[in-house]
């Protein structure tokens, strides 16, 4: 969090700490509740449910535990929610309990690069803290780590001192294993939106296949998504920074807790991809001393380290800490929760942009069946509800449902042709759409983390994956189409066939059904000798066709 | 030329069995022989059909196009031109005459298993029983079909028409209707004394032509088709021109549709061009309106209406037509265009009611002042 603050404040965390230390964090919390994320009914009580699922999930993953969570959320009041969550992953010591409950930043690693699911603002910390802010009331928690070992505990956070205050714990005698939250929320409002709570959780689901996730809403309506994979993904890999990627503030704050003891040695241990050769360069072009102490190093100094690494080059950063889902696991999750006619799935290889980031790309489309938003419209055709676009964003697994049009994953889906995939209008079309990115570092827009910024290099990857999944897409509408008209010619001769066959029996006095019959076979056989033509053109054509690379952007 | 000559109408109705038979066959056989059956059919369209200077007439050229079951945009055409031949011969077979409207219902049903209809306007069959009149140079009269016609005719003669003969000369307000048969050994004409016979594009006219009986004064027959004539009467004025020898004389309002309307009585349309050695009268003149008859006349411009863009597009296309490329017609046009605007034949009311029939038509047979 202290991170996240940094860099929409413009304090580096060192200060951030230094004010926590002098205004008391409630304060500090009510004043920046707007850049924490918490702001509007309907988005916050979201946001608690993603901070304890998050938590949930990344716990699980630490413990290579195949996450089973059940969120219910129950109506108090107006605008008046509790909101329980149990999960059966390792679990909270009494000492972790405090930290992971009950002390604000607690537990952020600065600078981490690595791909995590990442708070979208105040951590579990956070939602103790508004539960306390909005209802006075302290959070129940019930954790198991093994047989027997069951405690349940009343906790809240000292808001003054930002430590946690417990207000009761107890052993009880319960098999239990995992974590269970009970949290009581005031001024916030459940919706069964494209942005509440049971849409964020399906396309948790949808991201997290490993994870069976079950979901009683304010109702009393369950709805159960259920894993559709065993594999509990491997764990991301740290990587350090890479020059390109850094920051001034980045550097400064690195240099504050390096173990190195000199400017040259802190950048060639800390950052990725520096050799001696680069060192040497820097040393010739800065003007202070790259032997004093790192902990030393000023605001302008590093300017002009980031100046140099600008201009030199480096080796792209490494791309083995991404841990995308996997096309197989996307097929399974999506085929279950979309439930589409057609789906293609599809896994970019990772690339880096910026020159420092590694991030990668995963595109789905789901065309038919249950796949769309439902408009609530009648087809007057077909007598079905009409369908709409809906597009599924992710970011390092985590559903984004907020800042839709600013984002670069929707303006990669509004930007490709679509025609030119049989989709006469995107808007009105049956389709569902899930593009994931994921990256050590996802360059949000804004503080709320709920919209990539549109990176050159980032939508060019967004827009060949969609381009290449839409081309399935269009393969299947195309020959659905095809199936279509060629069964409406059936028809129409068949349906002709028994007049033409009448009146020929009138003319000739030959028998009717006889004439029919052969006039049957005749069309049978014309459709059969079209079907064989077409194919022929089919394959002459692929073999014609020298094969392009999909380097080319469309429209 | 199409029909079959002078045979009885026996004989004539065992060969149209013949021809319909046949092409039922040449349908059978390509079944059997698992082709995809098709037709061969002259095309009627305007690329089709040229102007002969020997009968002076439109013939039809010798373009065919073919017919086929399996062509998604001809199926149901094919369906309907088979279903209309087999009629035609329960007609014949029947030995009844029925008008084109009473096939069309005759044929007119939901095709099992849908709901389409086989025939949802009149509009789809009457241009297939053209095709088959086309295909197997046959005429309507032939097939036993009759086109309602809707032209009347008054004048000094009288009409056998099977038993009963009819006085033209005592048709009061009316007049007698032509039957849609005018052939021969239907219609015969006796007793007719007429210098001419004046062809009247409107019914209003004729009517005005008729109450001032203008036949009786001026010693002529009056008829009129009501707008674009039926080929009852056409075939009626052709044969009084032939068998009389009397000069026809077409009086339509000076606009591009009285104008084709006109060409049409003398040589023909385009959709029936493979039967108008039938059908036209060479010979027609056209009597009037002209653009050029304001000025002679002095009719006020008050009467006269301007042309809109469809009257100027379908004079474009008519100046190129062969048979109005005479310098006179050409003329005509010209006048039209460069006036830009047309007369109605009511319009010469404004100079007095009898005017028309007093003074303007008189004068104008008088002084010989026709268009070709």
């Amino acid at each position: 969090m202290a991170e996240e603050i940094a860099v929409h404040t413009g304090l580096n965390a060192e200060q951030i700490a230094k004010e926590f230390k002098e205004h008391s964090v409630a304060e500090f919390f009510k004043k920046n509740r707007q850049m924490l994320g918490l702001t509007g009914k309907i988005k916050t009580l979201t946001t608690i449910v993603h901070e304890y699922v998050t938590n949930s999930l990344d716990a699980c993953e630490e413990s290579e535990i195949l996450p089973d969570i059940e969120v219910k959320i129950m109506e108090l009041g107006e605008e008046y929610y509790e909101i329980a969550i149990k999960d059966n992953g390792p679990g909270l010591t009494k000492e972790t309990m405090g930290k992971a409950l009950g002390q604000l930043l607690a537990g952020t690693k600065f600078h981490r690069m690595m791909q995590m699911r990442g708070q979208q603002g105040i951590g579990a910390a956070g939602c103790t803290m508004l539960s306390l802010v909005t209802t006075g009331k302290p959070v129940q928690v019930i954790s198991g780590t093994s047989k027997g070992h069951t405690f349940m505990a009343e906790m809240t956070i000292d808001s003054k001192k930002n430590e946690p205050k417990i207000i009761k714990i107890e052993e009880i005698k319960r098999d239990f294993k995992g974590l269970a939250i009970k949290a009581k929320f005031k001024e916030v409002k459940y919706q069964k939106s494209e942005q509440g709570p049971l849409e964020y959780l399906r396309r948790t689901a949808i991201a997290n296949p490993h994870a069976k996730i079950i979901f009683i809403d304010p109702w009393g309506e369950k709805t159960v998504f259920e894993r559709t994979s065993k594999k509990i993904p491997r764990k991301p890999m740290a990587v350090k920074p890479h020059p390109k990627g850094s920051t001034v503030d980045e550097i400064l704050t690195m240099a504050r807790s390096t173990s190195a003891r000199k400017i040259a040695s802190f950048l060639k241990t800390d950052f990725d991809r520096m050799g001696d050769k680069a060192i040497e360069e820097i040393t010739k072009n800065v003007s202070f001393d790259m032997n004093k102490d790192p902990k030393k190093l000023s605001w302008e100094e590093a300017e002009d380290i980031i100046k140099n690494f600008k201009k030199m080059t480096f080796i792209a950063p490494s791309l083995e800490g991404l841990r995308p889902i996997g096309e197989e696991r996307i097929r399974s999750s999506v085929q279950s929760i979309v439930q589409p006619e057609f789906l293609s799935v599809l896994t970019r290889k990772a690339t880096v942009y910026r020159g420092g980031f590694a991030f990668q790309v995963e595109a789905a489309i789901g065309y038919g069946g249950m796949a769309g938003r439902g408009s609530g419209e009648k087809d007057e055709q077909t007598g079905g509800e009409i369908k709409r676009i809906e597009i599924m964003r992710f970011a390092n697994r985590v559903p984004l449902l907020f800042d839709t049009g600013g984002c670069a994953l929707t303006k990669a889906v509004q930007s490709l042709d679509w025609k030119r995939y049989g989709i006469k209008d995107l808007n009105n079309a049956p389709l569902s759409v899930f593009i994931h990115m994921l990256s050590v570092h996802i360059p949000y827009t804004g503080a709320g983390k709920q919209a990539v910024s549109d990176e050159d290099e980032v939508m060019e990857e967004l827009r060949l994956a969609l381009m290449q999944s839409a081309r399935q897409i269009w393969r299947f509408v195309a020959g659905k189409r095809k199936q279509e008209e060629k069964e409406k010619k059936r028809k129409l001769f068949l349906k002709y066939a028994t007049e033409v066959a009448i009146a020929v029996h009138k003319l000739t006095g030959k028998k009717k059904e006889d004439i029919e019959k052969k006039l049957q076979n005749v069309v049978l056989k014309k459709l059969k000798l079209e079907e064989k033509l077409e194919k022929e053109a089919e394959n002459g054509n692929e073999e014609e066709k020298p094969k392009k690379k999909a380097k080319k952007v469309d429209k | 030329m199409s029909g079959i000559k002078g045979k009885t109408v026996e004989s004539k109705d065992k060969e149209v069995i013949k021809r319909l038979n046949g092409l039922g066959k040449e349908i059978y056989d390509q079944i059997a022989a698992g082709k995809e059956p098709g037709m061969e059919l002259p095309v009627r369209t305007l690329g089709n059909i040229y102007f002969d200077k020997k009968s002076k007439t439109i013939k039809l050229g010798d373009k065919k196009s073919r017919r086929e079951f399996l062509n998604v945009a001809h199926a149901r055409k094919f369906m309907q031109t088979m279903l209309v031949a087999s009629e035609i011969k329960h007609i014949i077979d029947e030995k009844a005459t029925t008008s084109i409207r009473d096939l069309y219902y005759a044929l007119k049903h939901t095709i099992e298993g849908t709901n389409e209809n086989t025939f949802e306007e009149q509009s789809e069959s009457d241009p297939l029983i053209e095709d088959i009149e086309a295909g197997l140079e046959l005429l309507r009269e032939e097939l036993h079909l009759a086109a309602s016609s809707k032209g009347v005719i008054v004048g000094n003669m009288k009409i056998k028409d099977g038993k009963d003969t009819i006085d033209l000369t005592k048709m009061g307000s009316g007049g007698w209707g032509i039957p849609s048969n005018v052939e021969p050994e239907r219609i015969q004409i006796k007793d007719l004394s007429a210098d001419y016979i004046l062809f009247i594009e409107k019914d209003a006219v004729w009517k005005r032509f008729n109450e001032d009986q203008f036949w009786k004064n001026h010693k002529c027959i009056i008829i009129t088709g009501r707008g674009q004539p039926s080929r009852a009467e056409r075939r009626f004025v052709q044969r009084l021109n032939k068998e009389f020898g009397l000069p026809v004389y077409a009086l339509m309002d000076a606009d591009p549709w009285g104008m084709y309307i006109y060409s049409v009585i003398k040589q023909g349309s385009i959709s029936l061009s493979y039967s108008e050695e039938k059908l036209a009268t060479p010979q027609t003149k056209y009597l009037g309106l002209t653009v050029h008859d304001v000025e002679e006349f002095k009719i006020p411009k008050e009467v006269t209406i301007k042309l809109n863009a469809l009257d100027v597009k379908r004079l474009n296309e008519m100046k190129k037509y062969e048979w109005f490329r005479t310098k006179e017609w050409q003329d005509e046009f010209a006048l039209m265009k460069e006036k830009a605007v047309k007369l109605e034949l009511e319009a010469l009311s404004k100079k007095g009611i009898r005017f028309i029939t007093e003074t303007y038509l008189p004068q104008k047979i008088k002084s010989k002042d026709f268009l070709p």
